[in-house]
């Protein structure tokens, strides 16, 4: 067990079997990443960028090799031993946003602070929903909401958590230019604020520029790190 | 609290409303048909023991032990005892055998006791419905015994030493038991002047009867458990099903028919709720992977659910009866204004099962969906990459079926029901899978000559191919379900009148002299009544078959071994007689002894085979006969019915009287008066009480069976609406997407109508399919009656489908089409 790294990456590799035959996503790689650091990974589409974003948080699980997330092995647990990693230490971001169309933007917020049990639930969520300047959209549903807005709305629920790591999935890929920038420079407050590394998948060349790390991938392959 | 937190988020933002709106519509069918049912049936046991004056007989040739009538009181039973004997009665220098009921104050139990101070009173001015039965020192009298006493009301006659007084005359009492058995007319006394008459001596044929009831059916069942080990052979239990087969078999079939409307509103109750249950679980995919991702346990995200779909199930199923009790309530008090038609209350037990059926279904339906969810890893659900494996499809499967089927059982607890129903369900479901795949494989090549929107509605039926097949089923099973119960109800109903048909006869004439039968003869055709041929009858006692005393096994089983029975000859056969074996007398080759004609059932019973010898004792003379014919007769024809018919001039010597069977109209009653002033020595036998009265409780449950089906079809109803409503959220974003492409209106619900009604007419023609054979299980196994194919439905099941279903597709997508495709569009994302 490795505690020097917030996440330790070792001799990973992803395999699925497809009608073709077996088909190799990632190649073998190990990486480190240290707590409080950023981390872009880039890449072509279909580089493998998503897939190794998933086993590092956990969402998913390698063919071979192992993950270390805060001194947790991840490849050694079983889904609700990952559930309970996830739940104390990470925190998401996906491109497509996934709010609950159901609930508003203050009960998207809410939800994972209910799901802990944390009393002070709606305060903290409204807390977070002012700090991303949505204070004036709290009960407003997801589909009345701009991109921007959405993508403000489901970085104040990953930061409500308070996670030590989070993830991004290509944060302001659903986004124009200018929105993208605010979302982006936010994100970074957030980071810089909260003392949160940042693990993110991104398109663009700023973005990266802007991380402690840049990992680019190519065809399953780490290339420059 | 979390979970009722998000439950209440979740009803806020519509996630729940189909599903809610099912388990409401579910539970309000289900309780409004099992609570109407309920009623209704036990209703109609309770008037159809009208004419038992109880629930239950215990007919004994001894007087009831008091140990018997004790246990009955310490278990709160109403009971009430009667003692019938024949007597002669006196009034001045008139004297006459009359059938003399004697009977306690509070008789009858179940039904009434009609007087008037009329003699033969049709008008209902005339008639009242008596509280008490006779006082001591009082006696009711038979109409038509007035008129052969010659006495008045207020007068006095003597029934052994015991002189009584007049008051009333008896126009109706509960009668059930075979008319045949006491032709004497009815006299109804105190049970507690009997002793004071004198008239039983020991050895006197008297038959006690305990009448029994209770208002709470368990009090009773539990009594005869108890008392029916200790019935000797001198105690006889009689209810409504051994004294009145015919009704007993109308009733026993309509309660069968109400069970199986039950049964079907619970499976298509389950179907809504199973399709609502799936769009819930396909919703929620989102919400339990993203739950997933911020780490919440499986077996948390499990109970969050369960919590959830629990308190809903039970709101909604509180709603839902509250509505069911409403419908029930509101068509009881329709039938109540109608036919002035008052149901009892219902038991405890439909409410209890149609509360506990929505949760079942909940929990069977929908659960199972959610339940494997949590355990995929997050990032497949998030991608939409959705591996449920081929196992926990089949037992999401297995469990629905298996709750269906324990619903079906429940509701029914007839297990020939469940299993007919079980069976059909199968062969549906692969039938119409097979069926349609096929269907679906023929439309692909038929479309390809169409433009337009044909061309895109087989299109979509094709690339929705798993959809479409599910929703033919679903429809399919719907639509057959549906279609059964409605031809079961109209071949029950027609089955149930021909019973009786109208005009036929309902009052028999006995003992006419022969020197009168010509005179009645002649007074009839005046009159204009319809009535049988006049038949001689002698009563005789069947004594050997071939020179040999029958043995004491025959006698045990053989019914005309045990009493005198009515013979008659005839040269004619009647209409609905039909020779088996042997020949009528036209052809049979004459003996030396003269010929009878065997009813089949006797001559069964009796091991009798052409050429047979019979002795009959008439009156203590001898006849021996020949078996000439066995033959088969309608029992239903209220004409009357011999066992034994003999040939031609056999009975002159024994100086037979003559019989006949007519038919009066309520206006004509006062016909019986007039004949008996003219020919006092005539029995007039009224049957028209008991016609009326079981005619009425025909009539009754066919209206109640109705109304159960036109419920039934509002379920059904709900289930087409919510299997069209389950495929709106992919047609969206279809339909959105097409708009902006600028296709008009015309296009888009062109082809759903296409699509729809492709979809009715196949579901049309695998449901028919279905219904015939649900049918020919049903009638085969359950109501026992003849099968018959129903070819007009072959047309009317795919014609009405596709017009039903299409409309409804039409309607349901219309809303997508005329809403701007930007909000459609994100709606759908």
């Amino acid at each position: 067990m490795s505690s020097a790294f917030v996440l330790d990456v070792r001799a990973i590799t992803k395999k699925v079997v497809t009608q073709e035959g077996e088909l190799e996503i990632l190649q073998p790689m190990s990486l480190t990443v240290t707590s409080g650091e950023s981390v872009a990974i880039t890449g072509a589409s279909g580089s493998g960028k998503s897939t190794l974003l998933g086993i590092l948080a956990g969402l998913d699980v390698p063919s071979t090799g192992d993950v270390y997330l805060s001194g947790h092995c991840l490849t050694a647990m079983d889904e609700e031993g990952r559930a309970r990693v996830r739940a104390e230490n990470v925190g998401f971001i996906f491109q497509s946003f996934q709010l609950l169309p159901g609930l508003t933007a203050l009960e998207n917020v809410m939800l994972p602070l209910e799901l802990r049990g944390n009393k002070q639930a709606r305060n903290s969520a409204i807390n977070f929903l002012q700090h991303v300047g949505l204070e004036k959209r709290l009960n407003h549903y997801p589909q009345q909401l701009s991109g921007g807005e959405q993508q403000r709305v489901a970085i104040a629920r990953a930061f409500a958590s308070q996670p030590n790591i989070l993830f991004a999935d290509e944060p302001t890929g659903n986004l124009d230019s200018a929105t993208g920038a605010k979302i982006i420079d936010l994100l970074f407050e957030l980071n810089r604020t909260q003392g949160t590394t940042l693990i993110l998948i991104t398109h663009e060349q700023r973005l990266a520029s802007l991380c402690h790390k840049h990992i680019e991938l190519s065809a399953g392959a780490i290339v420059s790190q | 609290m979390l979970a009722l937190n998000l439950l209440i988020r979740n009803w806020r933002s519509g996630e729940l409303k189909l599903l809610s709106i099912s388990i409401v519509l579910a539970v309000a069918v289900l309780s409004a048909i099992s609570i109407f049912t309920d009623r209704l049936g036990s209703t109609l046991m309770r008037q159809s023991n009208a004419l038992l004056g109880a629930d239950i007989v215990v007919e004994s040739s001894k007087s009831i032990s008091q140990e018997w009538i004790d246990q009955a009181d310490a278990a709160g039973l109403q009971q009430a005892r009667t003692i019938e004997f024949a007597s002669m009665v006196f009034a001045g220098e008139e004297m006459h055998l009359a059938a003399i009921k004697a009977v306690e104050r509070h008789y009858p139990l179940r039904g009434q006791l009609d007087i008037s101070q009329v003699s033969f009173a049709v008008n209902p001015v005339d008639i009242k419905r008596a509280e008490y039965a006779p006082a001591r020192g009082e006696i009711w009298l038979d109409s038509r015994l007035l008129a052969q006493l010659k006495v008045q009301l207020g007068e006095k006659l003597s029934i052994g030493e015991l002189e009584l007084i007049v008051t009333q005359v008896l126009i109706r009492e509960p009668e059930s038991r075979n008319p045949f058995s006491s032709i004497s007319p009815r006299i109804l006394m105190n049970i507690d002047d009997v002793p004071a008459t004198q008239v039983i001596k020991a050895g006197s044929r008297v038959d006690y009867s305990w009448l029994l009831a209770s208002d709470k059916g368990d009090d009773l069942e539990n009594f005869l458990a108890w008392l029916k080990p200790q019935l000797t052979k001198h105690e006889k239990l009689q209810d409504i099903n051994s004294s009145q087969d015919r009704l007993s078999k109308t009733l026993e079939s309509g309660k069968n028919f109400l069970l199986f409307a039950a049964v079907i509103a619970v499976l298509l109750a389950g179907v809504a709720i199973a399709i609502a249950a799936r769009q819930f679980s396909d919703r929620h995919t989102n919400q339990v992977a993203l739950m997933k991702s911020l780490g919440v346990s499986a077996s948390k995200i499990r109970r969050l659910y369960f919590t959830q779909l629990f308190v809903l199930g039970v709101i909604a199923s509180v709603f839902g009866l509250l509505i069911g009790y409403g419908i029930q309530t509101f068509v009881a008090l329709n039938l109540e204004k109608n036919y002035h038609f008052v149901l009892n209350s219902a038991h405890l037990s439909p409410y209890l099962f149609s509360f506990v059926s929505g949760l079942i279904c909940i929990t069977f339906f929908a659960l199972p969906a959610l339940w494997f969810l949590p355990a995929i890893p997050p990032l497949k659900i998030l991608r939409k990459e959705l591996a449920i494996s081929g196992l926990q499809v089949w037992i999401q499967a297995a469990l629905a079926f298996v709750a269906v089927i324990f619903l079906v059982a429940l509701f029914s607890q007839n297990l020939r029901l469940t299993a007919s129903v079980s069976a059909a369900l199968i062969i549906i479901v692969i039938i119409s899978f097979a069926f349609s795949w096929l269907l679906l494989a023929i439309s692909k090549k038929l479309s390809q000559g169409l433009g337009g929107f044909g061309r895109l509605a087989f299109a979509n039926l094709q690339r929705r191919k798993s959809q479409s097949l599910v929703q033919i089923m679903v429809f399919s099973v719907a639509i057959m379900l549906l279609l059964t119960l409605t031809i079961l109800r109209t071949s029950l109903i027609d089955d149930w009148r021909a019973q009786i048909p109208v005009n036929s006869p309902n009052h028999f004439l006995i003992n006419i002299s022969p020197s009168d039968v010509n005179d009645v003869s002649a007074v009839l055709a005046a009159e204009k009544i319809t009535s049988a041929p006049l038949y001689p009858m002698i009563r005789g006692r069947l004594m050997q078959i071939n020179g040999k005393v029958p043995d004491d096994e025959m006698a045990k089983n053989a019914n005309a071994l045990q009493r005198e029975v009515n013979l008659t000859e005839s040269e004619t056969l009647a209409d609905d007689n039909k020779i088996i074996k042997g020949e009528w007398w036209d052809k049979w080759t004459k003996s030396s002894l003269p010929g009878v004609s065997v009813e089949e059932a006797v001559a069964k019973s009796l091991n009798l085979a052409l050429g047979d010898k019979l002795l009959f004792s008439l009156g203590g003379l001898e006849l021996e006969a020949e078996v000439a014919s066995i033959r088969t007769l309608n029992w239903k024809s209220m004409r009357p019915n011999f066992f034994f018919i003999f040939e031609p001039q056999s009975l002159k010597e024994f100086s037979p009287t003559f019989m006949t069977s007519i038919f009066l109209a309520p206006d004509q009653k006062i016909f019986i008066n007039q004949l008996l002033h003219k020919y006092p020595t005539i029995t007039v036998m009224e049957l028209d009480r008991i016609i009326e009265q079981i005619r009425s409780i025909v009539n009754q449950v066919s209206d109640g069976v109705g109304l159960v089906l036109l419920l039934t079809l509002a379920a059904g109803a709900m289930v087409l609406f919510a299997a069209v409503m389950s495929s709106i959220d992919s047609r969206k974003q279809e339909a959105g997407l097409l708009r902006a492409l600028g296709s008009p209106q015309k296009l888009i619900l062109g082809s759903v109508l296409v699509e729809f009604v492709v979809l009715g007419i196949l579901a049309g023609l695998i449901a028919i399919f279905g219904a015939e054979a649900l049918l020919f299980s049903m009638q085969k196994f359950v109501f026992n009656n003849p099968i018959k194919a129903h070819l007009i439905y072959w047309f009317i099941a795919p014609v009405g489908s596709a017009i039903f279903i299409g409309a409804l597709g039409v309607i349901c997508c219309r809303p997508v089409v005329s809403t701007p495709p930007m909000v459609v569009l994100r709606d759908a994302t």
